[in-house]
This record gives C-alpha cells, sequence and structure tokens, in this order.
C-alpha cells in the first residue's frame, strides 16, 4: 500500500472483532465489496459488538461475523452505515458482486448481504425495515405493510430460491414434517446453505422507495398476475405470499430470471421529506452566496433582466436604478437567462415570457426543476392578457405577474414585496440553522455524560460483569444520563438519572447533576445517604417544579448483593441469567429536589454470579409502540425470558431489549430512551486477553 | 415463535408470542406433536402475545386445523391483534376458525 501521498479515497470499515483479518482481506481481494478493491484505500475499527461502534463515525461498511445472531442484525440500526456484509468464506457472489461503489447503479441507501443459513432463522424483515425507518426512508404509517411485503419477498426468495424447495402440492403434516427436514439439510448443505441473500433499498427522486431481494437460486417464473388473494388455498404452504404482496406494493417486479423481486412503495410521508431536505440544503447555499453579496437590504440584491427587446431591458433597468437598484445583469433570450441564473445566481429575476430559443414558460420550469433556484422569486412579464397564459405562467413556477406596458411603481413594489419576502425567508433560516447547530453541540455534550461503550466494558471487566448500554436521545434535548462509579476492588456504583420534561431545561439540568455526583467524594456512602446528600444540593439548585428522578446502587462482588436507594425511578428488574426469571424491585422513594429533607431507604438484594439487573428509563414502558400500546410490565418480563433463553450468558441483554423496542417503537422518540445492564459474566479469556485494536 | 401449553378440562390452551414466520416450521411441530398427546377436545391457541405473522405461519395454523379435524377437536383463535389480525381478516380465517377475542 503507497505511503504518504495517498490520493485514492479512504473507507473506515466498522469488523466484528470474531472475524479473521485473513477472511475480511480475502472477501475484499475478491471483488465482491469494490471492483477494484486497489483503488480504494481502508482502515479497520474492530468492535466486539455493535454497541461498540460510535454513532459520530461514519463507516462504508460493516463486517459482520459468520453466521450472525440477533446482536449483529442489531447493527442495521446502530451504525452509521449503509453496506452490511456477513463475512463467510463460502460467499461466492457471482453476477451480485460487488456490492458497493457500481458507477452503472444509483447510490443505495441501504444494502445487507448475507448467508442463507444465518438468514434464515433471523427476523431480517423486522430489522431491515426497522433500519428504514430510522434513516427515514419510510414513514412510520406504512412499514406495517412493507414490513409485510418484505417478508413474503425475503421468504420466496430464500425458501424458493436458494433452498430451492419445492412446497407445490397438497401440504399435509407429513408432508410439513418432510419439508422441515428437508429444509435444516439444505440449510446444514453447503450448496445452498451458502448462497447469499441481498436486501437493497433506495429511494428514488420521487419519494418512493425501491426495495429489491436478490437470490442465488436456480430463477422463479412468477405465477399468473391475476391470481388473487387466496390464502386459503390449500395447495402449498409458501406460494400465497405473492398476491398479498402485489396487494400490498405500489408495483412487483422480477428480474435476473426471477431471481430479484423488485417491490415499489410509495410513501406520501417520504415524499414531504425529501424536497424539505432539498431546500434546507439549497438554502444553505444560497445563504453563503448572498452572505457574500451582503443582501442586508433590497437595494443591493442582484435582479436578473430576461427580455429579447434591448428597448425593454433598458427601461426595467432605468426604473429600478432610478429606486437605488444597480446590481444588474441582463439576459437577452431564454437561453441566455438560465446561463446567467447560473453564472450570477440572482437574488430576483424579472422575466420576459415571449422570447426566442426559449420562452419564459420553460425558462421558469427549468429553474424550478434545480433544487438552487427553486425559490428565487420569478416576476413573469407579459403583455398576454388571456386568462390562459397567466394561468400556465403561474403553473410553471412564476412568483408573480406584471404586465406590460410597466408602470414604474407597480414594478418597483413588487420587486421590493419580493425581495423582502426571500430575505425574510433567508434570514428565518439562518437563525434556524443556528440554534439547530448549537442544539447539536449541546446534544453531543450531554451524549458524552454518559460513558462510552470501551469504558464501561472494561469497567464492566474489571468487575466480573458484562455491561451492555443503549442511550438514545428524544428528538428534542432530553434530560436522561448514567453512569459508573467504581468505589473499590469489589464494589462498583451505577446510577440512572431522568430529569422531568426534556428540551433545554432539562439538559441544563443534567449538567448541574453531573457536576454535583462527581464533585461529591461520597460514593462510597450507602446508597440512601448518598441520595439525602444529593438531594440537599440540588433542591437549592433547582427552580420550584423542576426534578429528578434517580436510582443509586451499589454491587458487592464479595458479599454477593446489591444495595439501592430510588427516588421514584422505574422498578429496576433483578434477573437470573440461566433461567430468565426476573422480577421487578422497589423503586419507590420522594423525587430528587421536591422537598429538601427527603429521606431514602436503602435496600438490598442478592446479586450473585448468576444475577442480571436491568435499569431503564421510562420511555421504555411509556413509549406507545406499533400495536397502540405502552409496553406492560409482563410484556417486558416475557421479553427479558425469551430474550434471555434464546441467547444465554453471551449476550449483550440492554442492547438486545434496546433492538427490540426499537423494531417496534416510533423513529422519533418522544423521551430519552436509556437501558443499561448489569450481568454477572465469566468473562472468556479469548476477550479479556484481546488487545486493544481501535486505529 | 415460543409457546406454552396448559390443560384444563378438556382444553388444551397454547400461549404463543413472538413471531410466528416461515422459520419457525419446527417449533411448530413440537407444539402439534405435544398437543396431539392431550386428547383435548378444543384447543385453544391464544395468540395475543404473536406481534407478526406471514403466510407461512397462517398456512401453519391451517396445518393445526386439519389435524385438527383428525382428532375430532376443534381450533380456536384467540386475541389476535395488529398485524396478526390483519392478516386474519384478509385471509377470510373467520370462515374457517372459531376466533375469539
Amino acid at each position: 500500500m503507497p505511503v504518504g501521498n495517498d490520493q485514492r479515497p479512504r473507507h473506515l470499515i466498522a469488523v466484528a472483532q470474531s472475524v479473521a483479518q485473513e477472511d475480511i482481506a480475502d472477501l475484499i481481494a475478491s471483488g465482491a465489496i469494490w471492483k477494484n478493491p486497489e483503488e480504494v484505500s481502508f482502515r479497520y475499527a474492530p468492535g466486539q459488538t455493535p454497541e461498540d461502534f460510535s454513532s459520530q463515525r461514519r463507516f462504508s461498511v460493516c463486517m459482520m461475523p459468520q453466521q450472525i445472531g440477533r446482536d449483529w442484525l442489531g447493527a442495521l440500526t446502530r451504525l452509521n452505515c449503509d453496506t452490511f456484509v456477513e463475512c463467510f468464506p463460502e460467499m461466492g457472489l457471482g453476477d451480485l458482486a460487488p456490492l458497493t461503489g457500481r458507477k452503472s447503479l444509483p447510490k443505495l441507501d441501504l444494502l445487507v448481504c448475507l448467508s442463507t443459513r444465518s438468514a434464515y432463522h433471523l427476523p431480517v424483515a423486522r430489522k431491515f425495515v426497522t433500519s428504514l425507518r430510522h434513516r427515514g426512508l419510510i414513514g412510520d404509517a406504512i412499514a406495517p405493510s412493507v414490513e409485510m411485503a418484505v417478508q413474503e419477498a425475503f421468504a420466496n426468495s430464500l425458501v424458493h430460491g436458494n433452498l430451492e424447495l419445492d412446497t407445490g402440492g397438497h401440504l399435509s403434516m407429513d408432508r410439513f414434517k418432510e419439508l422441515g427436514d428437508e429444509t435444516e439439510r439444505r440449510l446444514a448443505s453447503s450448496t445452498h446453505g451458502t448462497r447469499a441473500i441481498i436486501l437493497t433499498a433506495r429511494r428514488r427522486k420521487n419519494g418512493q422507495v425501491l426495495i429489491t431481494i436478490n437470490d442465488q437460486g436456480t430463477g422463479f417464473t412468477p405465477p399468473d398476475e391475476k391470481a388473487t388473494l387466496d390464502i386459503t388455498r390449500k395447495d402449498s404452504t409458501f406460494g400465497r405470499g405473492l398476491p398479498l404482496i402485489r396487494s400490498i406494493c405500489q408495483s412487483v417486479t422480477f428480474q435476473r430470471g426471477g431471481r430479484t423481486i423488485e417491490l415499489t412503495f410509495d410513501d406520501e410521508q417520504g415524499v414531504l421529506i425529501a424536497p424539505e431536505a432539498a431546500y434546507i440544503a439549497n438554502i444553505e447555499h444560497r445563504l453563503t452566496a448572498s452572505r457574500e453579496a451582503g443582501l442586508r437590504i433590497p437595494q443591493n440584491a442582484k435582479i436578473l433582466i430576461a427580455d429579447d427587446t434591448m428597448l425593454s431591458r433598458e427601461i426595467i433597468a432605468s426604473y429600478l436604478r432610478a429606486d437605488g437598484f444597480s446590481n444588474l445583469v441582463f439576459a437577452k433570450d431564454g437561453e441566455d437567462a438560465l446561463a446567467q441564473v447560473k453564472a450570477h445566481n440572482p437574488d430576483l429575476i424579472i422575466l420576459d415570457i415571449i422570447m426566442p430559443k426559449l420562452d419564459g414558460y420553460s425558462v421558469c420550469k427549468a429553474l424550478r426543476a434545480d433544487p438552487t433556484y427553486a425559490k428565487t422569486p420569478i416576476i413573469a412579464q407579459t403583455a398576454l392578457e388571456e386568462n390562459e397564459g397567466r394561468t400556465r405562467i403561474f403553473d410553471d413556477g412564476a412568483t408573480d405577474l406584471i404586465l406590460k406596458p410597466l408602470n414604474k411603481a407597480e414594478l418597483i413594489a413588487r420587486t421590493k414585496i419580493h425581495l423582502e419576502n426571500r430575505l425574510l425567508v433567508q434570514q428565518l433560516q439562518a437563525y434556524q440553522e443556528r440554534t439547530q447547530s448549537e442544539l447539536e453541540l449541546a446534544r453531543n455534550m450531554q451524549e458524552n455524560l454518559n460513558p462510552a461503550a470501551e469504558h464501561y466494558r472494561g469497567v464492566g471487566h474489571d468487575y466480573g460483569m458484562r455491561i451492555s448500554a443503549t442511550f438514545q436521545m428524544s428528538s428534542e434535548l432530553g434530560g436522561d444520563m448514567w453512569g459508573l462509579v467504581p468505589i473499590d476492588a469489589h464494589r462498583l456504583g451505577v446510577y440512572i438519572v431522568d430529569f422531568a420534561g426534556h428540551g433545554l431545561g432539562a439538559a441544563l439540568n443534567t449538567f448541574r447533576l453531573h457536576s454535583l455526583i462527581w464533585s461529591e467524594q461520597l460514593h462510597d456512602q450507602m446508597p440512601g445517604e448518598y441520595l439525602e446528600v444529593l438531594n440537599r444540593h440540588l433542591k437549592g439548585l433547582l427552580p420550584v417544579g423542576q426534578y429528578a428522578t434517580m436510582l443509586y446502587g451499589i454491587v458487592d462482588r464479595q458479599k454477593n448483593v446489591f444495595s439501592y436507594a430510588s427516588a421514584a425511578c422505574t422498578a429496576p428488574l433483578l434477573g437470573n441469567s440461566i433461567t430468565g426469571d426476573a422480577r421487578y424491585l422497589d423503586g419507590s422513594g420522594v423525587p430528587l429536589g421536591v422537598i429538601r429533607d427527603a429521606r431514602y431507604e436503602t435496600r438490598e438484594v442478592p446479586f450473585n454470579k448468576d444475577s442480571f439487573l436491568l435499569l431503564y428509563s421510562d420511555a421504555l414502558i411509556e413509549t406507545t409502540l406499533d400495536d397502540g400500546q405502552f409496553l406492560s410490565e409482563e410484556r417486558l418480563l416475557s421479553m427479558l425470558q425469551d430474550t434471555v433463553l434464546e441467547g444465554g450468558a453471551d449476550i449483550d441483554l440492554a442492547a438486545q431489549i434496546a433492538d427490540q423496542f426499537m423494531d417496534r417503537a416510533p423513529a422519533k422518540l418522544g423521551d430519552d430512551f436509556t437501558i443499561v445492564s448489569l450481568q454477572s459474566a465469566q468473562i472468556p479469556a479469548a476477550l479479556s486477553g484481546q488487545p486493544d485494536q481501535e486505529t | 415463535m415460543n409457546y406454552k401449553t396448559e390443560i384444563a378440562d378438556g382444553t388444551t390452551t397454547v400461549e404463543v408470542t413472538g413471531r410466528f414466520t416461515f422459520g419457525d416450521h419446527s417449533s411448530f411441530r413440537k407444539l402439534i406433536e405435544e398437543v396431539r398427546g392431550h386428547d383435548s377436545s378444543t384447543l385453544v391457541l391464544n395468540i395475543a402475545g404473536v406481534d407478526f405473522i406471514d403466510s407461512a405461519g397462517l398456512g401453519m395454523l391451517l396445518l393445526a386445523r386439519d389435524e385438527g379435524e383428525k382428532t375430532n377437536t376443534t381450533v380456536v383463535l384467540r386475541g389476535a391483534q395488529g398485524q396478526v389480525k390483519r392478516m386474519l381478516e384478509v385471509a377470510r380465517f373467520d370462515t374457517l376458525f372459531k376466533l375469539e377475542d
């Protein structure tokens, strides 16, 4: 690899720590990812689980381990990355390679490449759709329909495509058993089980979302389009999906001889988002442009006068100059007008309709089609009095219309009004942008109050625990915070805080409390006493009506107890890592900052080698999920148990619960979401001996 | 997909939770075999805790019904919600099963 002046595009690749470096090198060298790997340069960032990758870093590709589990599937929503590849040695992509950077194809917003073996047992469609929601590609409202269609198409590609299972004919219980056994055999086989399945998504400029599912089977001839939605047909278990897909999608097409299915969705909400983003980008562009021009007072505005007769241009110019507008640019026909707009980016255009080469209608249309000029005021001037021309010019995008022969006062008045509007909009945008960037800064600061993954993993390791955490800020600033406080060799303190409300006030309070927690060297105290001290300080600092809920606890590895005190915190969960059974602990207590002399009881529960603890903010149990309900106490318990039983001790509990929550919660949360798990663990030597490879 | 079974007064109640999709054939097979030994006259599948079902899942419900017919067991689907309820409606399962809220 050439050193020094490397001009090649640089890529940061997120890599699962368990994947061997040679396997990644081989995969890249095979051209499966980039067609000409020698033309790009790479850096690797390893992580034990997706939790370890910072959301503030951008990755070109995420290399997931072979036989991925639910944890790595969660990377689809967690990582700032749009290409996810399971790294399995038998992968042969054939005509599906390379996965990224194909110049002939439009850029994809998301690509996931998995082995059939892994994909078969994972809720891929669900996670794919959650990821689309979180990326703003589809709205929450159409997500359930998209998931249904993706699920059916995905099942078809896996079962009929890659596994080549024939599910036709009458399905009896015996036949069903046979099919099940055959499925297991084929999944284990090196021909069928190692075929790749690739899901992609991309949003078109018109807001439509295109999803493709690609397999490596022998191809599939789609049945008659007119097949009705008769799910009760008895001839097949799996073949009923297609009519269902057709009933949900805008359109369904097959390519690659039936080995690629393409689904199109039209999302009303999506359409709204797309032009908005373009508009903001456009405003940014124009703000810089106009700042240079110094558009503080209308008279400094740059005005383009497009008219084919010189006399008309001069008349308009003289009217404008007489009123102080001297920054004028001219165009003598339609084509010239477009060229001048591109060269000068005027603040306002006075446009004649009847012109040679390109008429005013076409100029309007062309300008409006370009996001950079979509909002530039255009005053059309015309001698046409008939309604048709007037309607048409507005349809094509003119802002206003002025009749020839021109009246000087009218021309000046209209020019000023449109310039002022433009100025106001720009100022408002500039203000919003500034506030936005300041909020962004505050968000980053608040996020940094919480421990980073490498920190809490390391601390957990020191105390023989596996610690996992997920923090997602609400759409505004929020008031959640958590942290770890090492006390001595066998005692570790942990706290979780939620300030009432959200927004700037709550965020400021978290900063206050954070400095209090870290300035008071009192963690050695009983948790109850500690909260009492903290409460007195906080009561002095907080205005009336503001308060926080908090839990502070100490895990004592020697005495095998967890002692804690709670100020109205959500009830912590204490469970068993082997059975998955868990119970709610008492979270009652007066919130912090309400009364000066609040008392807090220190409670003690056993915490031994099989225990786990789950702490969470109320967003977990007070967010309306896709079924229109909150996550109930019983539901959370059964979710925990299922997760523990399926994953065993070797999982990040908080991350797994968070992933399942995100699948069902709105993409934009109304409140901060924090979840932390502390699992007693025998850390395998392989992990503890791992040197830090972060580059 | 996970399930728990319970027998009382000749009725087997199976509480099914999670996602019920094409990949769940082995759990479903186990379920059917377990229930077959009960000799109950009614099999209640409580699917209130199922949050997603695909067409293969529907197919498996139909298999359960076929099995029931063989042994004179009535199969009841109880508590379908959200997407599951929608799928049952689309597939007109009300004509094939006894549906309960």
